[in-house]
């Protein structure tokens, strides 16, 4: 039912709406004789009328204050856009800045405080789109499910501009950002949004089993990796390398490995953050099913709109009332 | 017609009262449709809710009929009731505390629209989101603070701890800030009994308790017993958290029922006064109804003659 009240115990008032039944309130008029008056069958009929007339005012009255509203209805739509599971780096090197100074807990211009802007302007423009956002370091951090709730994700992305801390592990990230996916049907395209300064090795086991995950929930994955312009490039094999020294290299070539869409952006300024976050925008626009809200409305106002028309009606006969047989 | 004819006629209008109470009634109608609303002062909050999730906040000293045994269950469960009982326009934000540091997940938001989303991430906080996992509860507290105070001066501190330090630390840290500058509740969870922590797996599976030797590494001789007690053991440390809350300036309440949690964070100092506009459409409509009413009794009625 998508009717409901805003207070359902104002309508207990509504037994007040007996009363005009009952009682019409007109002054009697003495007369010396009542049996010789004839039956007059529309006057009784009018005087029924005007007090369920009066009833009814009642009811409409109180109707409206036991505020009546239609709920918030979600209408299904068809758009372009898709589910997004923002995957951002919380490390405690995110609170540096893209050389690798640290800027201190408020900076406004650590990788993280500048992540933090753009995924929200990011967001901003991305009306149509279910947000989730996850967060690593050492451990994944559940911030908020998949949801067309903007403010909140809006919320979750202004305080990823805060201090991190801790090591980055992605490994558990991957995994629980996947997990969001999970037991939901696809109604569009399905993106992993991973943010981060660096990687780590992944045991053997583990990447398997994100392998497995990925190709389950049929979802894309994109990796906007903050890179220090001094460091190793994704593409570029390092001499010498090991997973331990560069992880980054050997996670970008098991990513390759994994046989989902995927792509990996490097920024190593703001601006190539910013153009890396509009490439995954134009990317990513296939029809989607998703939702909108209609707001509740409120339906107190015809209420009591319809209760004035009705007194208007009642206060002409009211003006029409004999009070004494000569005026 | 009778005012027609009265005016023709040139005679005195005598409507009588019960026509003058349905037209007051139905000007207050008209008034309701164009939405009167009246500002006043509403009392609101606006919290920053941090919570310990190190790992002696999986000791169960809780038996509450419906609430989970252990203290960060407990500690989620009562938030939740709690969030039910703030008044709409309130707002909250989630944080957690390990370490040394606080790390808010979201920017205080407001309960009424986003209550289900802030319920869901209130359920999935767990103890394994902890990025490390030492607990340096006064460092914790001020990065707290800190946090709180960057949302602005009205923002209040919640912060839930067992005040269990790991490892203990035997000069603590000095509060900084200015004592009472932001104000909040530190709120101490747990029992005055010592209960052993109970050890899990990372797929939450208990696989024990810890043990001194598992922490031998972490901690100076003189805290490990010579009675050769095993358990590593811990309890509410009520007289640190007392002293971390008078020194910076903050209530203390201790976790003992939901309700008096309800309570605390209803408290009357830490709200702040948010000018809303108040729908006045029902005082209306009432004094039309009982206008209205008023008209269907007769209060000059007068026994009538004749009357069959």
């Amino acid at each position: 039912m998508n009717l409901a009240f805003a207070q359902p115990w104002g309508l207990l008032l509504g037994l007040f709406a007996i009363i005009p039944l009952i009682k019409s309130g007109q002054k009697p008029i003495s007369y010396s004789s009542l049996v010789l008056l004839p039956e007059d069958r529309l006057s009784f009929w009018l005087d029924l009328a005007l007090r369920i007339l009066a009833s009814l005012t009642a009811l409409l009255i109180v109707l409206g204050m036991a505020g009546p509203y239609l709920k918030e209805q979600w209408v299904d739509k068809i758009g372009s856009g898709a589910h997004i599971v923002l995957l951002v780096d919380r490390s405690s090197s995110m609170n540096e800045n893209f050389s690798g100074t640290y800027l201190g807990g408020t900076s406004s211009e650590s990788k993280s405080a500048i992540a933090s802007r753009l995924l929200a302007e990011f967001v901003e423009r991305r009306k149509q789109d279910l947000f989730a956002v996850v967060t690593f370091s050492a451990a994944p951090i559940y911030v908020l499910p998949l949801t067309q709730d903007h403010e909140a994700v809006r919320s979750a992305i202004l305080a990823l501009g805060g201090r991190g801390h801790g090591i980055t592990n992605i490994a558990p990230g991957l995994a629980m950002a996947l997990e969001h996916f999970s037991g939901k049907p696809v109604t569009g395209s399905r993106i992993v949004l991973l943010v981060s300064d660096g990687a780590a090795r992944m045991e053997p086991e583990i990447a398997e089993s994100l392998r497995q995950i990925f190709h389950d929930e049929q979802a894309a994955l994109y990796w906007i990796y903050l890179r220090n312009p001094k460091g190793g490039k994704l593409t570029e094999a390092p001499k010498n390398a090991n997973e331990s020294t560069s992880p980054e290299y050997y996670l970008h070539q098991y990513f390759e490995s994994l046989g989902i869409p995927y792509q990996a952006f490097e920024a190593d300024n703001p601006k190539a953050l910013q153009d890396a976050i509009a490439i995954v925008e134009s990317l990513e626009n296939r029809p989607l099913v998703y939702q909108e809200k209609l707001p509740r409305q409120d339906l107190s106002g015809r209420c009591y709109g319809a209760a004035l028309i009705c007194l208007l009606v009642l206060l002409a006969f009211q003006t029409l009332e004999v009070k004494a047989w000569n005026l | 017609m009778k005012i027609i004819r009265a005016l023709v006629m040139n005679r005195p209008i005598n409507l009588g009262w019960r026509v003058y109470s349905v037209s007051l009634a139905a000007l207050l109608l008209a008034a309701c449709i164009f939405k009167p609303t009246l500002t006043m002062n509403r009392p609101v909050f606006r919290y920053l809710l941090v919570i310990d999730i190190t790992q002696s906040m999986n000791a169960n000293d809780y038996q509450q009929e419906g609430f989970p045994t252990d203290r960060l269950g407990f500690v989620k469960a009562s938030i939740r009731q709690a969030l039910e009982y703030l008044p709409c326009g309130s707002e909250v934000g989630l944080g957690l505390f390990t370490t040394r540091n606080s790390q808010v997940l979201f920017e205080p938001l407001e309960i009424c629209e986003h209550f289900p989303l802030i319920a869901d991430v209130l359920e999935h906080i767990d103890w394994r989101m902890a990025w490390a996992a030492d607990s340096h509860i006064a460092r914790g507290l001020f990065t707290g603070l800190r946090e709180a105070a960057v949302r602005g001066k009205d923002t209040r501190l919640v912060f839930f701890t067992d005040g269990q330090q790991f490892p203990p630390e035997s000069d603590p840290p000095p509060f900084d800030g200015q004592p009472g500058a932001m104000a909040g509740i530190v709120v101490g969870v747990g029992g005055a009994q010592a209960v052993p922590i109970p050890r899990l797996d990372k797929e939450n599976r208990p696989i024990g308790f810890w043990e001194y030797v598992d922490l031998r590494d972490y901690l100076p001789p003189s805290a490990i017993p010579t009675d050769g007690s095993r358990l590593y053991l811990t309890r509410l440390d009520e007289a640190n958290l007392n002293h971390l809350a008078t020194i910076t300036g903050l209530n203390y309440h201790r976790l003992e029922k939901p309700e008096d949690l309800t309570l605390a964070l209803l408290a009357k100092d830490l709200a702040s006064e948010h000018r809303i506009a108040v729908d006045i459409r029902w005082t209306l409509a009432l004094m039309a109804l009982l206008l209205l009413l008023l008209t269907r009794f007769n209060p000059l009625k007068r026994k009538i003659p004749f009357l069959i």
